[in-house]
């Protein structure tokens, strides 16, 4: 009797010291987005709207989307989302997918003038502590050439107290999955950038600071 | 390449101060060994502001062996060491799709070593007062699995002196005591050093085969170890951890020289370290 019950509690111990599964909330409204920025198309002028969908855990999926305008006298757009300045005046143009029976869309009135207005994206966002670690501060984001630059401003300030302390651009708040990894954190404090190549403004949702040796989300800034 | 751990160096500090003997000297020629598994899992610790937060699962299992053996009336050898050593971090997966995010891990290896000598000044006193002289070995493994953060000690050198006092006394029928110490642990490798301090509580039931203790231990950091801002490798952790934990044992001796014994231990307050009990079970030999 008493063998077995030794038995029986060093099976439970060993058993119970196997890796086993942590899960974490993924789970996100799927979307769809116009991800060019304009202000305005040149009468006659062409220009290509691009749409991103994201899934239901932020991942991006190529789907076939259909494009509108509001007003096709205005502006002609087709099916692959090229559209033409037909006439001066402005236009909403819509781009719409159908998910199961969910409806996703996304719109941006454009006007037709004498030339095409591309806007310069750029984002101000807060960084916000989403733990008990101390992280703040205010930061932008902006276009340079064949990426963007992330402008952490003056106010910045992170705890110094965790290990393998690194920053992600993501489009899910709660994972890194699909996330791009921009660097290991080394300033704590203060005003720093990071450029980060082959990247568009529009391209993520959120910046997420991460304890990667510990899988502890320590804050964001939503970009969007 | 300096590697500063996180928080389970700190746990080990939990084994050894629960095994400590006392001011009491083992007396020539007696020994007490015991052969214990510890262990404790949590998903959440306490972060450099002392609230807690969650993280990934991770578990850490000692097979431990401490020994107290007595060189002279005045003079006790101790050594406690994890003879296997095994910490995991569980995967990470996705609700929503069932994938791993990120895979688990686990290192198994020998863990870390104290050597240590006590000294009773006054061994028949009815307040005994004794000091130890505790060497910490790093003979675990440090900076194991993919991110570097799996270990079974903690990568650095330190040496403990220890006051300990106390006094036996009974209790109504109870044979019982009382017992406490102060100690500086001085660190290595960029480790802050500690100031340790902790009181016991015993009492001996059932013609004393059964003994009972509550314990509170506790670690204050001098906040001068090195920090994510101070170190530039790849592979540290945080450092600067302090707690004040509670303990409970109970060693019931089966036969006249050998017993086993089981106690829980939990953080009630702490910064920059696992917020979740630790468990032991020993077998242990008591030749008096």
């Amino acid at each position: 009797m008493k063998s077995k019950v030794l038995f029986l509690s060093l099976s439970v111990l060993f058993l119970s010291s196997c890796i086993k599964d942590d899960f974490i909330d993924d789970m996100i409204d799927s979307e769809i987005t116009i991800i060019t920025a304009i202000d305005t198309i040149g009468i006659d002028s062409e220009f290509q709207f691009q749409s991103r969908y994201l899934n239901n855990i932020g991942q991006e999926e190529k789907v076939i989307a259909e494009w509108s305008s509001s007003d096709e006298e205005v502006i002609a757009i087709d099916s692959n989302g090229l559209a033409k300045g037909l006439s001066i005046g402005s236009s909403i143009i819509k781009v719409t997918y159908e998910e199961e029976d969910t409806l996703l869309q996304d719109s941006l009135l454009v006007q037709v003038g004498a030339e095409t207005v591309i806007v310069e994206q750029t984002v101000n966002s807060t960084i916000v502590t989403t733990s008990s670690y101390l992280l703040e501060g205010t930061m932008e984001i902006r276009e340079i050439d064949q990426g963007i630059e992330l402008n952490i401003l003056d106010d910045y300030k992170a705890s110094t107290a965790l290990p393998g302390f690194y920053l992600y651009l993501s489009n899910n708040r709660n994972s890194i999955a699909n996330a791009l990894e921009v660097s290991k954190i080394t300033v704590f404090s203060g005003a720093h950038s990071y450029t980060v190549p082959n990247v568009a403004v529009g391209d993520y949702n959120f910046l997420v600071y991460y304890c990667k040796p510990f899988n502890i989300k320590v804050g964001e800034a939503v970009l969007n | 390449m300096k590697k500063i751990i996180f928080s389970i160096a700190i746990l080990f500090a939990f084994n050894v101060t629960l095994q400590a003997g006392g001011p009491w000297a083992k007396g020539k020629g007696k020994a007490y060994i015991k052969l214990s598994e510890w262990w404790t899992v949590f998903d959440q610790h306490y972060t450099d502001v002392g609230l807690l937060d969650p993280n990934v699962t991770t578990g850490i299992y000692n097979t431990a062996l401490y020994l107290e053996y007595g060189l002279t009336d005045k003079v006790t050898t101790i050594i406690n060491g994890a003879l296997f050593s095994r910490n995991y971090m569980n995967n990470v997966k996705s609700r929503t799709t069932q994938e791993n995010i990120i895979d688990g891990e686990a290192l198994n290896s020998i863990g870390d070593i104290d050597l240590g000598v006590k000294y009773s000044f006054n061994k028949n006193s009815k307040v005994p007062i004794s000091l130890s002289v505790i060497l910490g070995l790093p003979t675990g493994t440090i900076g194991g699995g993919t991110q570097g953060n799996l270990q079974t000690g903690d990568g650095e050198f330190n040496q403990l002196v220890q006051l300990d006092f106390g006094s036996g006394f009974q209790l109504g029928q109870s044979a019982s005591y009382f017992s406490g110490y102060v100690g500086v642990n001085n660190r290595t490798q960029g480790y802050s050093e500690e100031f340790r301090y902790g009181i016991e509580f015993g009492l001996g039931l059932i013609q004393n085969k059964l003994w009972v203790s509550g314990k509170l231990n506790a670690v204050e950091s001098f906040k001068n170890g090195d920090t994510a801002e101070t170190v530039t490798s790849t592979s540290i952790f945080a450092n600067n951890s302090e707690f004040v934990s509670l303990a409970l044992e109970a060693s019931y001796y089966v036969t006249k020289n050998i017993g086993i014994s089981a106690s829980v231990a939990s953080a009630v307050r702490g910064e920059i370290i696992a917020a979740a009990p630790a468990y032991s079970i020993g077998l242990f030999m008591d030749i008096k």
